[in-house]
């Protein structure tokens, strides 16, 4: 039995019908997957249902050996906009899962203040959402899904706004951060490199199915020579292809 | 700034020198030259005529204001929150819309008395409905997203409303004040003009009596006045204590 279960769901926006078609999907305790997919074909709305954010219509979702109803603040979510708080600083809103939780420690402090230097944003801590790039409003909001030490983390393309070499940087250091905690990760993408380069397994959705799904077997830890070498060329080439075949 | 303040004198400048000059072609019971008006204004200012009728205005105000501000949040609140209030009690509330309140102050005295009960009664109904409605409107300002991330969180609807409904909707909560404070300045005089002998619209009052057209000019200029700095003091406010509420993402 895998960490996060997805079995059989199904899933329709009112009369959109089966914008999920039946979709099963394992992940095991400390693993990183990646979902990949054209837009539109349902990847944010599988997200949703793993975390409970949305409910199927059949089948069901398990993570941890628990049935998943609603959102439970054990998991971390990073929505594809950075959603901030516009009336709080860069470090109150990385603050805002422990806030809504206790009172907020010295200890808490330091930790989010370590989170936003190791995303490159000590210098920015005290800003203003509407005083960050996009690019640093995304950081912002990886750093505050990262504070509560969730048992899984799900992050909707996060990486989405940021130029390629702060995407790189970022791409190392949640990698790292995901090891140390132990953190199962469902991340999605559009960017087939990206997903090879961080993901133990990929999955590629179309029109709410996965429709292709393999195994990355690439050294660990991924450093920056893996991005080059002859077995990471084959695995995006494999899986360009697969994503465009479906449409010519 | 300083070019648009500039303007703005010259303005006031050259209003005040037509009306000088027309002052001279009418008598002064119709229209009293400007000078004569503050030379009245002052006179009064000075005696301490003035001082205990802008004293029971600006109360009136204050405790109207507070009264229906703090009506006007709860029911906001209660109604923006809970599909059932809202669906019961707007019935209620546009009935309550349409009645035109000022023609109420009668009735108020008749019911409060001549003191400053009845005045702070008007006055409150008055400001209710603009702080009750901008409530209500500031709760959906939350996008769809925030919510997702508060019910990620684990948030109860508490957490939702106070950290997260209420300060997204701080501005049309604010702009809602704005307008509250400048009706409440209207529902005080004109319940001053009907019944009662203290504040400045019962002033007014009495020197219609009296013929007293500087007087009554006098008085106007203080209600401006008054207006001008209870709305600036919101403003004020609003810089000093909510200015982050105020950011807007880009
Ligand atoms: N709230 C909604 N109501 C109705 N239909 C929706 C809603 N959200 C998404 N959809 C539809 O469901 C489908 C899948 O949407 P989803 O957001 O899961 O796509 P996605 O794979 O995340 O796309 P992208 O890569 O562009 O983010 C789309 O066709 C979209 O039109
Ligand atoms: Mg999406």
């Amino acid at each position: 039995m895998g960490f996060l279960e997805i079995q059989n769901v199904r899933f329709s926006y009112g009369q959109q019908r089966n914008i999920i078609d039946h979709v099963s999907w394992q992940i095991e305790k400390g693993e990183f997957h990646c979902l990949l997919g054209r837009s539109g074909c349902g990847k944010t709305t599988l997200l949703k249902l793993a975390a409970g954010l949305l409910q199927g219509e059949d089948g069901q979702i398990m993570i941890n050996n628990k049935k998943v109803t609603k959102p439970s603040n054990e998991y971390g979510f990073v929505f594809q906009s950075p959603t901030l708080l516009e009336w709080k600083t860069a470090i109150e809103n990385v603050l805002l899962p422990i806030k809504l939780k206790r009172k907020i420690k010295e200890q808490d402090q330091l930790e989010a203040n370590n989170l936003l230097a190791q995303v490159g944003l000590a210098e920015h801590i005290h800003k203003f959402p509407s005083e960050l790039s996009g690019g640093q409003q995304s950081r912002v909001a990886i750093a505050r899904a990262l504070i509560h030490k969730p048992i899984i983390l799900f992050l909707d393309e996060p990486f989405a706004a940021l130029d390629a070499i702060t995407r790189e940087e970022l791409q190392h250091d949640l990698l790292q951060l995901c090891k140390e905690q132990e953190t199962t990760v469902l991340f999605i993408t559009h960017d087939i490199s990206e997903a090879v380069f961080l993901a133990d397994r990929i999955a590629v959705m179309d029109r709410g199915k996965i429709i292709f799904d393999t195994i990355i077997n690439l050294e660990r830890p991924r450093l920056e020579h893996t991005r080059y070498s002859v077995s990471f060329n084959t695995y995006s080439k494999k899986i360009r292809d697969v994503l465009g075949s479906k449409h010519i | 700034m300083n070019r648009h303040a500039g303007v703005s004198i010259g303005i006031f400048i050259v209003l005040l020198i037509i009306w000088e000059l027309a002052a001279q072609r009418m008598s002064q019971l119709v229209l009293p030259s400007p000078m004569i008006i503050l030379e009245t204004l002052w006179l009064h200012l000075t005696s301490g005529y003035f001082l205990p009728h802008i004293g029971i205005t600006i109360s009136e105000v204050l405790l109207g204001l507070l009264l229906g501000g703090l009506f006007g949040l709860t029911a906001g609140i209660v109604m923006g929150e809970s599909v059932f209030f809202r669906k019961v009690l707007t019935p209620y509330l546009i009935a309550s819309q349409a009645v035109p309140k000022l023609a109420l102050a009668p009735l108020f005295i008749l019911w409060f008395g001549f003191g400053m009960t009845s005045k702070v009664v008007i006055t409150a109904l008055v400001c209710f409905f603009p702080i009750l409605e901008n409530t209500m409107t500031g709760l959906k300002y939350s996008n769809k997203q925030q919510l997702d991330l508060f019910r990620m969180l684990g948030a109860n609807k508490w957490q939702i409303l106070f950290q997260l409904k209420i300060p997204a909707g701080i501005p049309a909560i604010i702009a809602g004040f704005r307008v509250g404070v400048v009706l409440a300045l209207v529902g005080a005089v004109v319940g001053e003009f009907i019944g009662g002998s203290e504040g400045l619209g019962a002033v007014i009052i009495a020197s219609q009596g009296m013929m007293d057209t500087p007087l009554m000019f006098s008085s106007l200029i203080l209600l401006t006045a008054l207006g001008m700095m209870l709305y600036q003091t919101v403003n004020l406010i609003e810089n000093k204590y909510f200015a982050k509420y105020i950011r807007r993402q880009r």
